[in-house]
């Protein structure tokens, strides 16, 4: 929408929908929740009983405190109303330098778009802390790839690099000033690094909270038994890890909201835990990964054992093969697989990775996956040789005798 | 839920408008409100 590609009313559902099923649509901010009384008291003074509560308050953009965060032609992209500030922003004031914190899929997704979108002569100009561009999704090597990629396609990637303040001239950004000193001119600053689970109206009603969200069970049930909550603004559980983690992607937020739906309705279904499957187009490159990076893997004290296998959209006989490439981590003690991350040139090998996702969520080993036999045909499959998760399993099966 | 009993919803992301629906399949007897801050139910 900020590209212009669509209108706000092609991303929303429309109240009708709600209302035809006998839903009812108050548009209000709630203020206070009584969680004794069984009340919801909203902004415009009226108040609504429940017998039983969903809380999907959602998350806010994370803003550091950064110096000049304030300044006009400063944005963070969360709402449909961000959006459309933007849109207008870059309709009006027509900006040539346009610097993005942060190299998650959002600020990438982002400035890809407007790159894609926008005249010749602007400048492109990402900056992230860490030493590749979506560091929570990719390892470095494939980070690098994704580096690459970018920078072929135009835009300035700035890695390893903190932006100490955001720096104004006459209320507006002129620019930013990274920790060497170093300042980098921009006309408008787009500012994501990520989002803060919403917990205000749950702290307020007494219902326990954590730094990622509002604590909830399998069963999505807050601390207050007639109280549920689901998506971005409630604390996850790492389905491998089994760590609390934040949470504030698309997939759990729809899912738990079902969950929620069902609970209610008397179904005992446990949300599994999340494993942050993402996927994300860059260009003429789609990324996508579940589960843990080698990296991460590392960090939670994980021995680890990794294949990639570049493989092929189609059999290499038939014409129009693009590359994709899949990397496996498996726990080299237990043999379970981790993780998965994926950069294809073609769209459809990009949701290898939901199989991905799967073979975790049940468990499977790299011994398992040496047998996973794929349905195939040349105009849609790799040659047998360069079947990608079972390759990936084998070389990682392997690796395990070195 | 019960047969006239009321749910509450706030909030109009991922989680409102998918929870509101699949809650009226599956109550259909139960009171469904959906308050939300926003003017529209966003879907992604």
């Amino acid at each position: 929408m900020v590209a212009g590609l669509v209108t706000g009313e092609s991303i929303t559902n429309p109240d009708e929908k709600f209302a035809s099923a006998g839903i009812q649509l108050v548009q209000a901010r709630a203020d206070r929740i009584d969680v004794q009384a069984r009340m919801v008291y909203l902004a415009d003074g009226r108040q609504i009983t429940y017998d039983k509560l969903l809380l999907g308050s959602g998350a806010n953009p994370l803003i550091p405190p950064l110096a000049g965060r304030d300044l006009r032609g400063v944005f963070a992209l969360r709402t449909l109303t961000d959006a459309e500030e933007i849109r207008d922003h870059l309709a009006t004031a027509n900006p040539r330098r346009l610097v993005f914190i942060g190299a998650g899929f959002i600020s990438l997704e982002l400035a890809m778009l407007l790159a894609s979108r926008q005249p010749d002569g602007r400048e492109y100009t990402v900056i992230e802390l860490l030493s590749h561009p979506l560091p929570l999704m990719l390892d470095p090597e494939f980070g690098k790839r994704v580096h690459d990629h970018l920078q072929a396609q135009g835009l300035t990637m700035r890695m390893g690099e903190t932006v100490t303040r955001i720096v104004g001239r006459d209320g507006k950004v002129a620019g930013v000033e990274l920790a060497s000193g170093e300042q980098l001119p921009a006309d408008v600053v787009f500012l994501n690094v990520g989002a803060r689970a919403n917990t205000q109206l749950a702290e307020a009603s007494g219902l326990r909270t954590s730094r990622f969200g509002i604590k909830v069970n399998s069963f999505l049930e807050t601390s207050d038994p007639d109280v549920l909550a689901a998506g971005d603004c409630v604390e996850k559980q790492h389905f491998i890890t089994r760590k609390p983690v934040p949470g504030q992607l698309r997939g759990p937020a729809v899912i738990q909201g079902r969950l929620a739906a069902k609970r209610l309705a008397g179904y005992a279904i446990e949300f599994p835990g999340v494993l942050n499957n993402c996927v994300v187009r860059l260009f003429d490159r789609y990324v996508a990964s579940t589960g843990l990076t080698e990296e991460q893997a590392r960090q939670e004290a994980l021995e680890t054992v990794s294949a990639t296998v570049d493989s092929r959209s189609k059999h290499g006989m038939i014409p129009g093969v693009k590359p994709w490439s899949i990397k496996l981590v498996f726990d080299r003690t237990t043999g379970k697989l981790l993780g998965g991350q994926i950069i294809s040139e073609d769209i459809a090998p990009v949701k290898e990775i939901d199989a991905v996702n799967a073979l975790i969520l049940g468990g499977k080993t790299l011994y398992d996956l040496t047998v996973l036999m794929c349905a195939g045909t040349p105009d849609c499959s790799p040659e047998p040789s360069l079947e990608p998760i079972s390759i990936a399993a084998e070389q990682a099966l392997q690796k395990l005798r070195e | 839920m019960l047969k006239g009993e009321q749910l509450v919803i706030i909030g109009c992301g991922g989680v409102g408008a998918p929870a509101a629906m699949l809650a009226r399949q599956l109550m259909p007897e139960v009171e469904i409100v959906v308050v939300r801050e926003e003017r529209e139910f966003i879907v992604r």
